[in-house]
């Protein structure tokens, strides 16, 4: 039964699993970080996105895609620790610029998107491109719940 | 020289062939609207269309830190007592 719910992993994320994943760490947040205490604003600002991004990976059904693995990895290793999304730098070679005599020039804008989609170090070209198209949906998706919930909160 | 030479010499890498990567980008275009432009060339060349797909998603992470620390400020500032921290309860219990 849960296999089976796994593999219904639509292409289009929910809105209401990220919100619902969002707002609970949220609240978790502040059970653990009272939001009255005005030091470490930048600290907290991080946990936020941090959960934002985190409740992305897992609404987007968790390690079904290379992206949210490769996500929810790195948040793993980033506990306890300075939460900051850097991304990998990947040098392009020289021995692998010469290799590809092809179009030098997608393949460095190919690599360049690999620095943008978790994961994306690893992954071949027309895998990056899948799971290109899906990670954007999931960040489009992401920053439409949060703006709703700014102006929610937002006083009137 | 000759096209068939080029074709092998695709495949002989591991890497993907330009027929291949000119689709996949095409898919890549579909399946965002935002970036379909220059709708009466269907050349876009893929490094152009690579290029506003990163922009893309710099815009989105550029949004979702803005936003972040939006709502820090307003958690921060909320009025236990608000209508607004009703919405967040609610939120959070149902």
């Amino acid at each position: 039964m849960a296999s089976a719910d796994k593999l219904i992993n639509t292409d289009v994320p929910e809105k209401d699993v990220f919100a619902f994943h969002f707002l609970q760490s949220l609240s978790n947040l502040r059970k653990q970080n009272p939001f009255d205490t005005p030091d470490q604003k930048n600290y907290r600002v991080r946990k936020i996105k941090k959960a934002a991004y985190v409740s992305m990976a897992r609404a987007a059904g968790g390690s079904s895609r290379l992206w949210s693995r490769a996500l929810l990895r790195r948040a793993d290793k980033d506990d306890n620790k300075i939460v900051r999304f850097s991304r990998r730098k990947w040098k392009i070679s020289s021995k692998r610029r010469r290799s590809n005599q092809r179009a030098p020039v997608v393949e460095e804008a190919a690599e360049r998107l690999r620095n943008l989609v978790p994961g994306g170090g690893g992954m071949e070209t027309s895998k990056l491109m899948e799971e290109t198209a899906h990670y954007i949906k999931c960040l489009s998706m992401q920053v439409k719940v949060m703006q709703c919930l700014v102006d929610g909160l937002s006083p009137k | 020289m000759s096209s068939s030479r080029r074709s092998r010499q695709a495949s002989s890498s591991s890497r993907i062939s330009d027929d291949q990567i000119t689709d996949l980008i095409s898919k890549l275009r579909q399946s965002i609207p935002e970036i379909r432009q220059n709708r009466r060339s269907n050349t876009v060349s893929a490094s152009k269309v690579l290029q506003e797909t990163c922009n893309y998603i710099r815009n989105l992470n550029k949004e979702a830190d803005d936003l972040s620390d939006r709502l820090t400020q307003l958690l921060e500032s909320i009025d236990p007592n608000s209508p607004q921290a009703a919405v967040i309860r609610s939120l959070i219990n149902g």
